[in-house]
């Protein structure tokens, strides 16, 4: 709290001086927003699902929102309701109302969520959007949610840095890698746990960005992604359910300090460091080393890795399908590529809970195929084992792919489940399961002991 | 008092725990009955006592270190066994590329009448822990070594004993002590437990009540990890950190004499496949009339088993004639070992069965074993002094971990790296596997030495290192320091 005053103090007396404003417009440009956006603010309090202990687990969190639309529609961080099962919202007159999930994209960590209004007899105000192109470093900033709980919370500060970047392999609590498709407004105002989809807010009024990260056991080191990324995002959300990308699947690296290496010059290109299995660009016969010049003429370049996310984001925003003409330069010579895209799809498959053996399975898609090595998409794979299970007994473990059930072959989760429900359905007394770990087959037994089983409702 | 900060055979305080519980710990009764006085005048002519340096290197760290062991000379020309847990690989080194290197540097060994030896280090094996060094310098000298009773019937409830090494400043430094034969377990080999014993006392020599000695005190074997047969992945069974002891018996000890394990140097036949236990639940399923096997999971190329025309799926239930029945995957190390010790350049005899829905045929294959892969600590290694790190050749369980294909896959290991040094700085990271130096690509340490040759020659500003990392490659830049 201390630390709060002394930031608001220090930044009213900044303004005075610098800024050359009457005494008190800072103070008065800091209420203006405040009441612009506030009554727009929504603490989140979902339930999400997780699978990883083998069986369908449920718990609470806490997040922060932003109305945006007369309708009821929110918008949040993905790792707060993108796995949401329920949700209830704390509108800023404290009234509570539920909320469904409309979609989320775990890639900009964005969630829209829709309120519920129809029992609500007060105002809803809609929050507007600024423009997170046009920020400037050192521009106060105001962060708007629930630290810690703590709904209904302001707290001060300037952007630190407007192109903050951070690996893409990163991952959100429910394991998708995140963020390489933008990059990070830093801020110096407070930004805690519970913040996470809360507006960043200048003294406009506008919401400039989406509070999702902080670094904790750092003094106020704190990230927003920039509101012109979450426009896309919702925006696809709303009119698709979720945001479609192309895919050829490059992995690219900063230049700087290799242009001397691959003779190229300043400014000038893109560096391939890595190409996925299967992917378009590898049966395009691009490989690591080769340096994109131009994208449909387009020149393109990423002399630093805070240019990165423009490039996968130039070639994400492709409508899946197209073709698209790589300039490349490979050993001083040129070199013109033609690469459909593919549509990148879901990170992450469809979860399923296997009651009876003790182990949740998940749909295998193509990323998930290629960040587990895995040689196709075949069968489903295995995200948790409860202890003490006939799964867990029969040796199977997370991270396998189960690839037959018996002796029937599975072609994808929908295929599982019908195997697995006739199964239960039948009362059998053991399942051989054929799964794959690592390059090798292995076969585990699941042994059903139907002494265990709970008597069925009637 | 600097040594023994990071002692694998448990520090200074430690031994005091024990000590203290030793002296607390009431006399048992049958202690009455073994006559000290002679064991003592039997130990006396093959106790030895080992000081030795021992250079660990974890990564980017390095640091020394000098440990105590208590050994027995078992031959006439000064072969000493000792325990080698500290030494030997496990686990974490065969599966994983980061690996602790623990090289012994200088070895003195000294007799309990006072007498100094220097001694070189030869080896671990894999599946007891029992290191061997052997006495150097004295070529005619002749010491009488322990001679272990094979075929000794174990029964539960005997008293075995044995002398165990006090800490430095205790004089005189063995101690006696006893422990109780309190079970025989048969599998995943023949091992009597013993209850009574601390895992201070490993690879000592145990007396029956006859005073022979029969064997040394061992830990029992886990056998969660061992899903290959490349051998190395076994590690001993612990319940929170303590072992379950008993005897690594006579016949055992006298085998691993005669040939004793040589650091670096193969010695274990190989098959090349990953296994399981057939189980009765799934011989049932497929209507197989065996007790047990060896399920086959995968199979290395180019591997004996390849070779063999062994085939993913197929049921190995006799070797050599001799019934395989496992029929759980606890009893893998029984067919690991077997395999193991039938030598690298053994021929063997499978009889398999090769089942589908439908049918089951039975065949008979034949199988010269090879020489099992060497384990990341065994791999040679090569060290860049210009740019501060060292590499290593990748080995079998590097692709193992990685899940990458010998046949399409090659570069060496980032093995060690000097902290804050020029490689580290560069942003080389430990694990990293090399594919090309500038733009040749590498597949050995030798063709890195030949490339690193020549740039130390021409002496460029940077090194550029094209590296496979996390699934995917990336270039590195490596500035030089020449001066």
């Amino acid at each position: 709290m201390y630390k709060l005053i002394v930031v608001v103090w220090s930044l009213l007396a900044a303004t005075t001086i610098s800024a050359g404003m009457p005494g008190g417009a800072a103070q008065e440009e800091i209420f203006h927003a405040r009441d612009k956006v506030m009554p727009a603010l929504v603490h989140i309090q979902p339930v999400i699902k997780n699978y990883n202990t083998g069986e369908l687990e449920k718990r609470a969190v806490i997040g922060s929102g932003v109305i945006f639309h007369p309708d009821g529609y929110a918008v949040t961080n993905y790792h707060v309701a993108g796995k949401a099962e329920r949700i209830i919202c704390t509108l800023y007159d404290k009234e509570q109302v539920t909320a469904e999930l409309v979609g989320g994209d775990p890639l900009t960590d964005i969630a829209v969520i829709k309120l519920h209004l129809e029992g609500h007899t007060g105002k809803i105000q809609v929050a507007e959007f600024g423009d997170s192109d046009s920020l400037q470093v050192g521009q106060y900033v105001l962060a708007m949610g629930s630290p810690l709980s703590l709904s209904r919370s302001v707290s001060a500060g300037v952007i630190s840095t407007k192109d903050r970047f951070f690996s893409p392999d990163v991952r959100l609590p429910s394991g998708e890698r995140t963020g390489r498709y933008n990059l990070w407004i830093q801020t110096d105002a407070a930004i805690n746990p519970g913040n996470s989809g809360g507006p960043l807010v200048d003294l406009s009024g506008r919401v400039i960005g989406i509070n999702s990260r902080a670094t904790l056991l750092a003094n106020n080191l704190g990230f927003a992604i920039p509101i012109n990324i979450v426009k896309e995002t919702v925006h696809a959300i709303l009119t698709e359910g979720k945001v479609t990308r192309s895919w050829i699947g490059l992995h690219c690296q900063a230049l700087q300090e290799l242009e001397e290496y691959f003779g190229t010059n300043r400014d000038a290109g893109v560096l391939i460091s890595s190409i996925d299995p299967g992917s378009p660009a590898e049966a395009g016969f691009l490989k690591a080393g080769d340096i994109i010049l131009e994208v449909d003429g387009t020149p393109v370049s990423a002399r630093f890795v805070e240019e990165l996310p423009a490039f996968y984001n130039m070639i994400a925003t492709h409508k899946p399908g197209t073709e698209i003409s790589l300039t490349v330069l490979r050993d001083e010579q040129t070199y013109t590529f033609k690469i459909t895209t593919r549509e990148l799809g879901q990170l992450q498959g469809e979860d399923f809970e296997c009651k009876e053996w003790g182990c949740a399975v998940k749909a295998i898609t193509r990323q998930m195929q290629i960040e587990n090595q895995l040689t196709d998409t075949i069968g489903v794979y295995v995200v948790g084992v409860k202890r003490a299970s006939a799964a867990e007994d029969g040796g199977l473990r997370p991270g396998d792919v189960i690839t037959k059930v018996n002796n029937e072959q599975l072609s994808s989760l929908g295929s599982f489940i019908t195997l697995y429900s006739e199964l239960t359905s039948t009362g059998t007394d053991g399942i051989l399961l054929t799964i794959k770990r690592g390059g090798a087959v292995r076969f585990v037994f699941v042994k059903i002991d139907h002494q265990d089983k709970e008597p069925a409702d009637e | 008092m600097n040594r023994k900060n990071v002692s694998y055979a448990g520090g200074t305080l430690c031994l005091w725990a024990v000590w203290g519980l030793l002296t607390l710990t009431p006399g048992k009764a049958p202690a009455q009955d073994f006559d000290f006085e002679r064991i003592e005048q039997k130990a006396r002519n093959f106790t030895v006592i080992i000081d030795m340096k021992l250079e660990i290197s974890f990564g980017i760290q390095t640091s020394d270190q000098q440990e105590r062991y208590l050994g027995a000379i078992v031959t006439e020309d000064g072969l000493v066994l000792f325990n080698g847990m500290a030494l030997g690989e496990n686990v974490l080194a065969a599966f994983s590329p980061f690996t602790v290197k623990t090289t012994p540097t200088k070895i003195e060994v000294t007799t309990l009448d006072g007498k100094k030896y220097d001694a070189e280090y030869l080896g671990v094996d894999r599946f007891t822990q029992i290191g061997f060094i052997k006495i150097v310098g004295n070529e005619n000298e002749r010491f009488t070594p322990i001679r272990f009773l094979a075929g000794k019937r174990f029964k539960v409830g005997e008293w075995l004993t044995l002398y165990m090494l006090l800490p430095e400043f205790v004089n005189p430094s063995l101690a006696a002590d006893i422990g109780m034969v309190s079970l025989i377990v048969e599998s995943p080999e023949f091992f009597p437990l013993t209850v009574g014993f601390s895992s201070l006392q490993m690879t000592s020599v145990l007396f029956d009540e006859d005073l022979e000695p029969v064997g040394v005190l061992g830990a029992l074997l886990n056998p969660s990890h061992a899903n290959t047969d490349a051998g190395g992945m076994l590690e001993s069974f612990s319940q929170f950190g303590i072992p379950l002891l008993g005897v690594v018996v006579g016949e055992r000890l006298e085998k691993l004499i005669a040939d004793p394990p040589m650091k670096g140097r193969p010695d274990r036949g190989w098959l090349g496949i990953s296994l399981q236990a057939l189980t009765p639940e799934m011989a049932q399923f497929w209507g197989l009339d065996v007790s047990g096997g060896i399920i086959v999971n995968d199979i290395v190329s180019n591997s004996p088993a390849e070779k063999a025309g062994l085939a993913v799926g197929d049921i190995i239930y006799e070797v050599n004639g001799g019934q395989v029945a496992i029929d759980k995957d606890e009893k893998l190390p029984i067919f690991q070992r077997l395999i193991a010790e039938l030598g690298p350049e053994a021929s063997v005899e499978l009889a398999v069965i090769r089942h589908t829905e439908s049918a089951a045929d039975t065949l008979k294959l034949f199988a010269a074993l090879e020489k099992a892969p060497l384990a990341a600590t065994e791999a040679p290694t090569y060290e860049i002094e210009s740019l501060e790190f060292e590499v290593r050749d990748l080995v079998f369980a590097d692709y193992l971990f990685h899940n990458l294909k010998p046949e399409t896959f090659s570069g060496v290991v980032v093995a060690e790296l000097k902290r804050g040094g020029l490689a580290n700085v560069g942003g080389l990271r430990l694990g990293d596997i090399i594919q090309s130096i500038g733009n040749v690509p590498v597949t050995s340490i030798e063709e890195v030495s030949a490339i690193m040759e020549s740039v130390e020659f021409e002496k460029p500003r940077e090194v550029i290192f094209f590296v496979w990392r996390n699934n995917k490659t990336l270039f590195v830049n490596v500035k030089t320091d020449w001066d």
